[in-house]
């Protein structure tokens, strides 16, 4: 199915999945490979990712750095990336705005940080260091969080904006993290994306979650990468690709529960249709003004 | 708000069960004896408390995996599935 010419759909390099995908490799426009899983790779795994980034262009997008925080990023982690990038030569990279240390206390995953203005000028600072060390810099991605983040003084879209604008970069917009962030704290999705900043948006993760009990017997949406995106994800990415005329990369994430290729395949197909929809509507809308 | 202080006394909440259960029991009692702001005291005593058991429990679960942030960094992860034939 087509999509605007400049749109692109890919999917998370997994090794579970490296022979759905490369048998499918026309299928596939553009790969994300997990940094942290290579930093300390055998020099053969680097080999064959530089080799595969020959037939595909490739991303980088990376866990650990936990820009989002007022301590001052790790050097050695942004060292990693560096390296990497250096051989890989991907056609960009990525992190998350989060936290995942403070205190000599690993938490272990991604935590959203305070969202304040303290914490979005340690952003802009971590990512400009970022980016003198890795020599571009990073995409930026909203995250997923079961708690309300605790000494937050703006809401999330005006923190990601202050710092997407500081910081001169773009946004990896996750929609299946911003869905689960609405039903969590009982925001409407569409609404919620539309307070985004879009016009910094360049990259879209899709991936799916499960509901969890909380102790009060309220239900909320863990972002767990082991399930399809649900339809609502795929509303909004509908939505976003009628709001903005900039092409858009779509990545599929996939960490586990790993389906037949057949399933990730008809998945890359509904990105396809959802953008080719939201595409026509801005079409539409245009003829319509 | 945000200080490397308040983020450090998040981390340990998030990831120290004592801490925590102490916190819940005493969420007031818990902040007078951290060296955190007024301001960053309150914002802790306000807590989602749900949110707070549930993000534990998941990052409890993250590092117990077999691919935690810190280990994917360090490499463990690729010397495990690698064995010791595979060259470094």
């Amino acid at each position: 199915m087509a999509t605007d010419a400049a749109d692109r759909v890919g999917i998370g390099w997994r090794p579970e999945l490296a022979a759905g995908i490369l048998l499918h490799l026309s299928h596939i426009d553009v790969l994300e490979i997990l940094a942290d899983s290579f930093f300390a790779a055998p020099r053969r795994a680097i080999a064959a990712m530089r080799a595969l980034g020959r037939e595909i262009p490739i991303t980088l997008h990376g866990v650990g750095m936990g820009l989002a925080s007022t301590i001052e990023v790790e050097l050695p982690r942004v060292e990693h990336m560096a390296r990497l990038a250096d051989v890989l030569q991907p056609e960009s990279w990525s992190e998350h705005l989060a936290f995942v240390r403070a205190g000599g206390t690993e938490i272990g995953h991604l935590a959203a940080p305070p969202r304040s203005v303290s914490n979005a000028e340690g952003a802009v600072a971590n990512i400009e260091r970022a980016a003198r060390v890795v020599g571009t810099a990073p995409e930026l991605e909203n995250v997923a969080t079961l708690i309300e983040p605790p000494g937050s003084t703006l809401d999330e879209p005006a923190w990601i904006g202050s710092i997407v604008c500081a910081a001169g970069t773009s946004l990896l917009l996750d929609l299946h993290n911003l869905y689960a962030n609405a039903r969590n704290f009982v925001r409407d999705p569409l609404v919620l994306l539309a307070a985004m900043p879009l016009d910094h948006v360049r990259c879209v993760h899709l991936s799916g979650g499960r509901w969890i009990d909380a102790p009060s017997g309220a239900k909320r949406l863990l972002d767990y990468h082991l399930h399809n995106p649900p339809c609502e994800v795929y509303v909004l990415l509908e939505h976003l690709a009628a709001k903005i005329s900039r092409p858009l990369t779509v990545i599929l994430e996939r960490d586990g529960c790993y389906p037949p290729f057949s399933v990730i395949a008809a998945e890359l197909d509904a990105i396809r249709a959802a953008l080719a929809k939201g595409r026509n509507r801005r079409v539409l809308l245009g003829a319509a003004a | 708000m945000s200080s490397p202080a308040f983020e450090a006394f998040l981390a340990r909440l998030y990831t120290d069960e004592d801490l925590r259960l102490r916190y819940l029991a005493s969420p007031g009692a818990v902040c007078r004896e951290s060296k955190l702001s007024n301001e960053e005291r309150i914002a802790l005593e306000t807590i989602d408390r749900d949110g707070l058991i549930l993000a534990a429990r998941s990052y409890a679960r993250k590092r117990r995996s077999t691919c935690s942030l810190d280990e994917l960094s360090l490499g463990k992860r690729h010397r495990r599935a690698a064995g010791r034939h595979e060259e470094r």
